[in-house]
């Protein structure tokens, strides 16, 4: 019997079969399991119950403008890239009810205390890892939270995978994000044919871990797992220069480019890269009230720097034209966003790339803004 | 960030483990300034907000109407007033302040606050001031105006320059005496006048063409129109007042009051929390790029 | 010679206190005072022009006649304000306001065809004077252009 003392840092081999009895644990534990599946010929994240409900043997094919499933070679579960849904709205949900309050002498508030939920999150890739820990920076301050954000974060378990067939938009190498996940986790997967190689990152996925039937990986299928993360790394369909961000967005002058004109023509300020981007934090709080004005609430949604709405003060909006507001976007994603939460706002993820509907490329837009400076 | 101006104490009206969960006031007066402008005097229903409850001059509360939402006000009373109400006054123009300006005495709307950054009232002792507001740019300074007064030995000179479209727009007339009378010289001036106006015609930025002032020890607080501010900046920098001693306040859609929103951005800033109030010099970079 | 009253009025502004003092006395030279009572007319529209003016003390509207609305006022000069400038361009025209005195005041009227004549034969001079007087058109274009904005509207107003 081989000695096997499982700590931090430590990666098993777990078959799969065992990987399914850690999820009944998780949901035993009180956890929700949420993960990647197929639907409307896309992936969307919802409840999972074991790998069966996973996109087995699909994988991604994206463009600009284009996402499409295709049959993967293998019989794996996350040969896939993301599509339009991520983690984001599990921890900053699109709809959430701030307050109701009802009619008395004066108002009062009506409790409307709904139990928070308590996510696993099975499948997040580096560039959503990255993203989710940028959200903790917006919504996790010394001098403010969102206690929605923050219950829910503090819940949170998080099963990372390493990607290993990257899409043609991705660019986590540019951003240091991936394919190899970077960030804190419970546990951590590289995805083989037979076995998952699980990484342990915390005490709590340890623990969960310690109760499956699992084995050290030998050397050769080690290797197997670096070698295929150094080809993910060969095979990132984009790359971004990030050498001269976030200046390049932020120096008033190229703020006055003529490459803004070009882009507004073909922007129709739809938001989708707002609403995909995974970091993307705005939100606004929209009001209603019951027939007899007697009980009102207030709900926060998801906004979009691309609304007209976003920027109008009474009177005008400070950003009326399109060109206004990607410049906008842009401009804070990889430029203010760093003064103000010490990192960019991007994570390589891509997914702006692919939905944009107009096949915006920010990568290239934001190469064809430093060459028309630069000239 | 580091923050640019003295920040402020954390809120203390709303409830920090809500979002954005106001605390009740009840309206104990309203006074009618001008047409469609009012000024609400709030008091706290809770005793305990009463009292911890304080803000300096510059700041701003979101004031919460149920069913029709948020909007942000800067306080225009005394921060040291004795009833401890809070004014806020009132221009009748969006969804939410046309509907607070239906509101009568008694009635009781929520309050959020105190949000933003303040007048550096501190740093700026000992200087001369020029305050350079237009319009609905007085009531955010009135606070200014109270603390200069109760401490007018700590600064110099002090003029009030106040723009208004015509004579029976400009606020607070019962008060320009008093505030004369404590050696704050006001100069108003109005976009048209009328037979009966024997003060100026004109525009605020004007008075720099008529007043000497020194560079050197002038610290310039302006509120306005946006349009407004910027002639005032031009004018100032023009007879080399610093940037740094320029402060401005502005406005921008803003929904939560805690930089998490992200509506109110300009550049790097969260104008909700790292303003409203800023030294010019911070703003500089951006303030000639259009639509940013 | 200048009247010494003329140029100590005259040092009191403090563009003049610039000058040389040939410069200044040539300026005193062609200069009078005169005190305006609140509700006297120094001009109306329509007037040959004669004197550029300098408000030594007071305040004077310069006021346009529109029909249907009657006079309309448009600017008050304050204290050291010019007024009348556009009797020192080269195409001098018919007075294109009416100055009132709003408050008892004091006015330097400067005789302008004389001044024009200064400033051509002394082109030093004339340099001098030109350029203050670029300064105060261009003061009184940014109000212009401030006013027409008409930034305290309502923008209800506006949109409607």
């Amino acid at each position: 019997m081989l000695d096997i003392t499982i700590s931090r840092g430590t990666t098993v081999a777990l078959s799969k079969a065992e990987f399914d009895l850690l999820l009944a644990d998780l949901r035993e534990n009180g956890y929700q399991t949420v993960g990647p599946r197929v639907q409307d010929e896309s992936i969307v994240y919802a409840d999972i119950q074991t790998l069966a409900d996973l996109p087995r043997g699909v994988q991604t094919e994206q463009e600009a403008g284009h996402f499409r499933l295709m049959r993967g070679a293998s019989n794996n579960y996350f040969d896939f890239i993301p599509a339009a849904d991520s983690w984001k709205k599990f921890l900053f949900p699109p709809r959430v009810d701030l307050l109701t309050v009802r009619k008395g002498k004066g108002w009062e508030y009506v409790e409307t205390e709904t139990a928070t939920p308590r996510y696993a999150l099975v499948g997040v890739r580096g560039c959503e890892l990255a993203a989710i820990e940028i959200q903790d920076k917006i919504f996790i301050r010394p001098d403010f939270y969102d206690p929605t954000y923050r219950l829910r974060r503090e819940g949170l378990f998080i099963i990372a995978v390493n990607c290993l067939h990257p899409a043609g938009t991705c660019f986590c190498t540019s951003m240091g994000t991936g394919p190899k996940v970077q960030g804190s986790y419970d546990l951590c997967l590289t995805e083989l044919d037979d076995v998952f190689l699980v990484e342990i990152g915390s005490e709590l996925g340890r623990s969960l871990l310690s109760k499956r039937k699992y084995d050290l990986p030998s050397a050769f299928v080690q290797n197997i797992a670096n070698q295929r993360l150094a080809r993910a790394v060969q095979e990132m369909g984009r790359s971004l220069d990030t050498r001269d961000l976030p200046g390049l967005l932020t120096e008033p002058e190229n703020l006055e480019a003529a490459r803004w004109d070009e882009v507004a023509k073909r922007c129709l300020s739809c938001g989708n890269c707002t609403q995909v981007c995974p970091t993307c934090f705005c939100w606004d709080a929209t009001d209603s009230v019951n027939l007899s004005a007697t009980q009102a609430s207030r709900t926060r949604v998801w906004d979009s720097c691309f609304n007209p709405a976003y920027s109008y003060v009474f009177g005008g909006n400070t950003r009326p034209t399109i060109r206004a507001r990607y410049r906008q976007w842009l401009t804070h994603k990889f430029g203010a966003w760093k003064e103000q939460f010490g990192t960019l706002g991007c994570t390589g993820c891509g997914r702006c790339i692919t939905w944009c509907p107009a096949k915006i490329d920010h990568v290239a837009e934001i190469a064809a803004l430093r060459e028309e400076v630069n000239s | 960030m580091t923050s640019l101006l003295p920040q402020s104490a954390p809120p203390t009206a709303g409830h920090p483990g809500k979002l954005i969960q106001p605390d009740w006031a009840e309206i104990v007066r309203i006074t009618p300034e001008t047409e469609g402008i009012s000024t609400f005097w709030l008091r706290f229903i809770d005793p305990q907000v009463r009292e911890r409850y304080h803000f300096q001059p510059g700041q701003f509360n979101m004031l919460y109407l149920p069913g029709y939402g948020e909007s942000a006000i800067s306080m225009s009373s005394d921060p040291e007033d004795e009833e401890r109400l809070v004014a806020h006054t009132i221009r009748f123009v969006g969804t939410v302040t046309k509907n607070i300006g239906r509101l009568k005495v008694g009635d009781v709307i929520g309050v959020r606050g105190p949000f933003g950054t303040s007048w550096p009232m501190k740093q700026i002792e000992g200087r001369d001031l020029v305050l350079a507001c237009g319009g609905i740019g007085l009531p955010p300074l009135r606070p200014a105006i109270y603390h200069i007064i109760r401490n007018r030995e700590k600064y110099g000179k002090v003029t009030l320059l106040y723009g208004a479209r015509t004579p029976k727009d400009l606020m607070y007339p019962d008060e320009h005496e008093e505030w004369q009378r404590h050696d704050i010289h006001m100069e108003i001036s109005v976009d048209r006048g009328d037979e009966n106006w024997d003060g100026r015609v004109g525009v605020v930025p004007m008075w720099f063409y008529n007043f000497r002032i020194d560079p050197r020890n002038t610290a310039v607080l302006t509120c306005g129109p946006e349009i407004m501010i910027r002639f005032v900046i031009y004018e100032g920098l023009a007879r080399r007042i610093p940037a740094e001693r320029i402060f401005v306040s502005l406005e921008r859609n803003m929904k939560c009051g805690q930089g998490s929103c992200g509506h109110c951005q300009i550049g790097p800033y969260f104008i909700c929390k790292d303003g409203p109030v800023f030294p010019f010099s911070v703003l500089q970079r951006y303030v000639n790029v259009e639509e940013y | 010679m200048a009247n010494p009253e003329v140029l100590a009025e005259l040092k009191k502004i403090p563009w003049f206190g610039t000058l040389s003092p040939e410069h200044l006395e040539k300026l005193a030279g062609i200069t009078t005072l005169r005190p305006v009572k609140a509700g006297e007319t120094l001009f109306k529209e329509g007037d040959r022009q004669d004197y550029v003016y300098i408000v030594l003390e007071g305040r004077v509207a310069l006021e346009i006649f529109v029909p249907h609305r009657g006079k309309v006022r448009i600017y008050t000069c304050e204290q050291h304000d010019v007024f009348g400038w556009s009797s020192v361009t080269p195409l001098v025209r018919q007075r294109t306001a009416g100055a009132t005195a709003v408050l008892n005041s004091r006015v330097a009227c400067m005789d302008a065809e004389k001044l024009r004549q200064i400033c051509d034969e002394d082109r030093d001079l004339g340099y001098l004077v030109m350029r203050r007087l670029a300064n105060v058109v261009a003061s009184r274009l940014m109000v212009t252009r401030l006013q027409l904005i008409d930034m305290f509207a309502n923008p209800e107003e506006k949109n409607a």
